[in-house]
């Protein structure tokens, strides 16, 4: 390394690729922060009115997952031409084992596309970000940048008070839209003003006020400071930078207007976009869900974009478009659940006890593997002889009983609920138990799904998520979706459930 | 093919008893079956012992069967077991009355036996559980109460009934079992005592469900010869029926009643001559029928599936009185799964015990009047088993 090298700065180019469609997902359990000061006596976290709360079954993939959709569908394509995945999250539902695989398939992410994990600190949202617009996209290929998170802290104290939940998405391809004007890039060795021990769920920090606002602020300064390093003169000058909103990284509702002037950016700029107001400290998620909003408002032209993790590093992007850029952010929800604290609690599984003794219905991981294409994605089969569909795809023919190949038939994953019931509280299976001791009874269903043309359907049973004990009537119409299922030997599972359509 | 009937049966107390055994109540249940023969019983002259268990709980699951005969004295007789969840012992006399009728054997036990109630809730509910399908119905987080709660969603959506007859059923049951000294739950309930109970599983309340209960049951089948011998008032096995069907619910072809019941039953009443009236109806051939009521709903199915009425009528079938005594058909004389008791491998035995007590006229205050032939109607799960048996009073059919 040469002498004259600044050690401080790394060298970011400016790569060619563009966002060509956007998609978000905020859960609907939602804590107001006048619940916390009743329980409490006072608020600890500054700027934070109320913060998205994951439910029993959601997790950073579960909300990946949500996202991820949701920017499908704005695009209106499937994921089969996507050649990266890359996945952002400080809270990934496991500390060891590459999430964004699972996640993957639960997209349906070809095998062969490079999968990308990004963690360590909450800089990994633009990381992941940076890595997708700096793919070597293939004509007609796609990257896909999904940053999630859900932070917990102790609950007596502002981090916690200030931990939301939500998640972002990007599609990227050569030619996007929005497309990065210029980067730049910053770290400095602080320690101790954010992290996480080994094993820990929750997040720390030494509290040594000072310094944790001067290392914010220096770093996220240095990260604009080297946004000329890319293309030469959009780095903040005197007058600020000339952007019309600056998606900056909020730990809390106050410290991202403690950096207005290191960035160069007025507090309107940076409250326009952001969403730390309402659903909290969403970590690696959090400036990329301030550009989510912006490229969702018309309105806004150029956006900075201030990506920060402890350690410390910070990303800076000057992102424009050209175009529309087709978002479906599901943030603001009209079906939000306002939480008491105690049931906050209940929800963090901060109250609820251990898993019932008697075991679960033995379902062993190999063959489960076997079942992820119907778990995951919904793969029906198609009777190579009578052309009826049969689910899970396996076995003799329902219909015409012959003992046959499948064709597959990937489900679309829309139906209506042929049957319905309601598990109370005791009625759980062992392994449902603390589900539904910390997020309630849950409606369970037989669904008729559609096939993805003509009027066949197969059925399938599936449980209601999103929606309170007792919401379904047989007749309903529902929508597939992908959450956690229940946890056995440590190792999470990850099936379909449903929602009614129209609810998100 | 020769006749088979049924020459003895018994049953210990179905309840809980949680420092009894499998081998002791079945013991108390075979002792029961061997006293009602008429004749004098050599346990040598058994050939064969088909018994039924699930093993809830996870006790003797191998060599369940021969760790029972053995124990009852039935040294060196070949005994296998029979799995097929709640309806294991239905089956269990199924394969008896095959073993007579092929020539195969002259006298067989079955029966069945079940401990549940010395384990906690949440490890009876995942051996209940492990009956249901595993893969994708149970994954969806039902329980078997789950699961019949969605087909009672189905019979309301599809039939308009009226979910108090689900009430209806657990009156009428919890009246018949108040008269019957083996029952688990022998009490009277009222309408709102059911209608007002806590929901398990919407919308079927506690009352709706049957309890977990230890029992036993004991049947011995006989052929011609041997029940000459050993009865003066044998039962006929006038047919048997019996059927699969996928386990799981959503691989049926409807929700909203027991496709293997109905295929059962149509086989059992075959081989009984029994035909249904202009009305489609069988209830002029029999005079009581103990069904698998597991559930308030199963009953109802039931009164569709095994002939007794349509299934849009199923839910004025009991409001009106049809299926209690003076009815169409008395249904569940014993109190029924419901106030009986439901000792999961002991069931189906237990029902052909009920029926041979009511076909010679053993049974009590609840003895169904003039009774000469009736059906037991056992269910494995939630359909994926059925096993319909019909039984007559052997002299009073070789008079007709």
């Amino acid at each position: 390394m040469s002498d004259d090298a600044a050690p401080e700065t790394v060298e970011a180019s400016v790569g060619s690729n563009g966002i060509r469609a956007v998609g978000a997902y905020a859960p609907r359990n939602r804590l107001p922060a006048s619940e916390v000061e009743a329980a409490w006596g006072s608020v600890q976290a500054s700027g934070v009115g109320e913060k998205a709360v994951p439910g029993a079954d959601e997790d950073a993939l579960t909300m990946a997952h949500e996202a991820a959709t949701n920017a499908l569908h704005a695009d209106g394509t499937d994921a089969s031409s996507i050649g990266l995945l890359a996945f952002a999250s400080t809270t990934p539902p496991v500390e060891e084992e590459d999430v964004a695989v699972r996640l993957g398939s639960t997209l349906g992410v070809p095998e062969t596309a490079r999968h990308e994990s990004f963690g360590g600190s909450t800089r990994a949202g633009t990381r992941a970000l940076a890595t997708g617009l700096d793919a070597d996209l293939g004509d007609g290929e796609l990257a896909l940048v999904v940053a999630s998170d859900c932070p917990k802290g102790e609950p007596a104290g502002e981090r916690d008070q200030a931990a939301g939940a939500g998640a972002v998405a990007f599609l990227v391809v050569d030619d996007g839209p929005a497309s990065a004007l210029a980067r730049g890039t910053f770290v400095r060795p602080s320690p101790g003003t954010r992290f996480r021990e080994r094993g820990s769920e929750r997040v720390d920090g030494l509290g040594v006020t000072s310094y944790d606002r001067a290392t914010f602020t220096e770093t996220l300064a240095g990260a604009v400071d080297d946004l000329d390093s890319g293309t030469g003169d959009e780095g903040a000058g005197d007058g600020g930078l000339d952007v019309d909103a600056a998606a900056v990284q909020a730990p809390d509702g106050a410290m991202p207007y403690r950096a207005t002037g290191a960035l160069g950016v007025d507090a309107e700029a940076i409250q326009r976009v952001a969403t730390v107001h309402d659903l909290g400290d969403t970590g690696a998620a959090s400036a990329l869900l301030g550009l989510a909003r912006a490229l969702d408002d018309p309105d806004v032209g150029p956006v900075l974009v201030a990506g920060y993790g402890s350690g410390a590093g910070a990303d800076a992007f000057v992102v424009d478009t050209t175009d529309a850029v087709p978002a479906a952010l599901v943030l603001e929800r009209d079906d939000e659940r306002t939480l008491s604290y105690a049931e906050y609690l209940r929800l963090r599984d901060e109250i609820v006890p251990e898993p019932p003794e008697g075991g679960g219905a033995y379902v062993s991981v190999p063959s489960w593997r076997r079942t992820l294409p119907q778990r995951h994605r919904l793969v029906a089969g198609r009777c190579s002889e009578c052309g009826s569909l049969a689910f899970p795809p396996e076995g003799a023919c329902g219909d015409c009983g012959s003992l046959t190949a499948y064709e597959d038939v990937q489900l679309p994953g829309t139906g209506r609920i042929e049957a319905a019931t309601t598990i109370s509280q005791g009625g759980a299976p062992p392994e449902f138990a603390q589900q539904q001791q910390r997020d309630g009874d849950f409606d369970v269903v037989v669904v008729a799904f559609d096939a993805p043309t003509g009027d066949a359907t197969v059925s399938a049973p599936a449980q209601v998520t999103d929606v309170d004990g007792g919401s379904v009537d047989v007749g309903d119409d529902v929508v597939a979706t992908v959450r956690r299922i229940y946890t056995q030997e440590g190792v999470t599972r990850y099936g379909f459930k449903v929602r009614p359509a129209g609810r998100r | 093919m020769r006749d088979a009937y049924v020459v003895g049966a018994g049953q210990s107390d179905f309840g809980s008893f949680p420092e009894e055994s499998y081998r002791s109540l079945f013991a108390t249940a075979y002792e029961e079956a061997v006293e009602s023969v008429d004749g004098e019983f050599h346990p040598d002259a058994v050939d064969e012992a088909v018994l039924g268990t699930l093993g809830v709980g996870g006790r003797q699951i191998g060599l369940s069967g021969p760790a029972v005969t053995e124990h009852v004295g039935l040294h060196g007789v070949p005994t296998t077991r029979v799995e097929n969840a709640c309806a294991a012992s239905g089956y269990a006399v199924r394969q008896a009355v095959q073993a007579v009728k092929s020539g195969m054997a002259d006298l067989v036990l079955a029966g069945g036996y079940e401990v549940m109630t010395d384990a906690s809730g949440d490890a009876t509910r995942y051996w209940l559980g492990v009956s249901g399908e595993t893969e994708w119905e149970r994954l969806s987080g039902t329980t078997f109460a789950g699961v019949y709660a969605q087909m009672a969603s189905a019979h309301v959506a599809e039939y308009g009934t009226d979910p108090d007859a689900l009430s209806e059923v657990a009156v009428k049951n919890h009246s018949h079992g108040a008269m019957n000294p083996h029952a688990h739950l022998g009490f009277e309930c009222t309408l709102e005592d059911a209608r007002d109970a806590p929901v398990v599983a919407d919308p079927l309340t506690l009352y709706h469900c049957c309890p977990t209960t230890d029992g036993a049951a004991a049947v011995l089948v006989a052929s011609e010869d041997v029940a000459s011998e050993l009865s003066t008032d044998p039962v006929r096995v006038a047919g048997v029926g019996a059927a699969s069907d996928a386990v799981g619910l959503f691989q049926r072809d409807t929700y909203a009643g027991v496709p293997a019941s109905a295929m059962a039953a149509e086989r059992a009443y075959d081989r009984a001559g029994i035909d249904a009236d202009e009305a489609g109806a069988v209830t002029d051939a029999l005079d009581f029928a103990e069904v698998h009521d597991c559930f308030a709903i199963a009953e109802l199915m039931a009164y569709a599936d095994l002939g007794f009425c349509a299934p849009e009528d199923a839910g004025a079938f009991v409001a009106d009185g049809r299926s209690d005594h003076g009815g169409d058909v008395v249904v569940n004389s014993s109190g029924g799964l419901k106030s009986k008791g439901h000792p999961i491998g002991a069931t189906g035995a237990g029902q052909v015990v009920e029926a041979y007590k009511q076909l010679r006229g053993e049974a009590g205050d609840r003895q169904v009047a003039d009774a000469e032939r009736g059906v037991t109607h056992n269910v494995g799960g939630s359909g994926g088993a059925a096993v319909v048996h019909v039984l007559e009073r052997a002299s009073e059919v070789s008079a007709r």
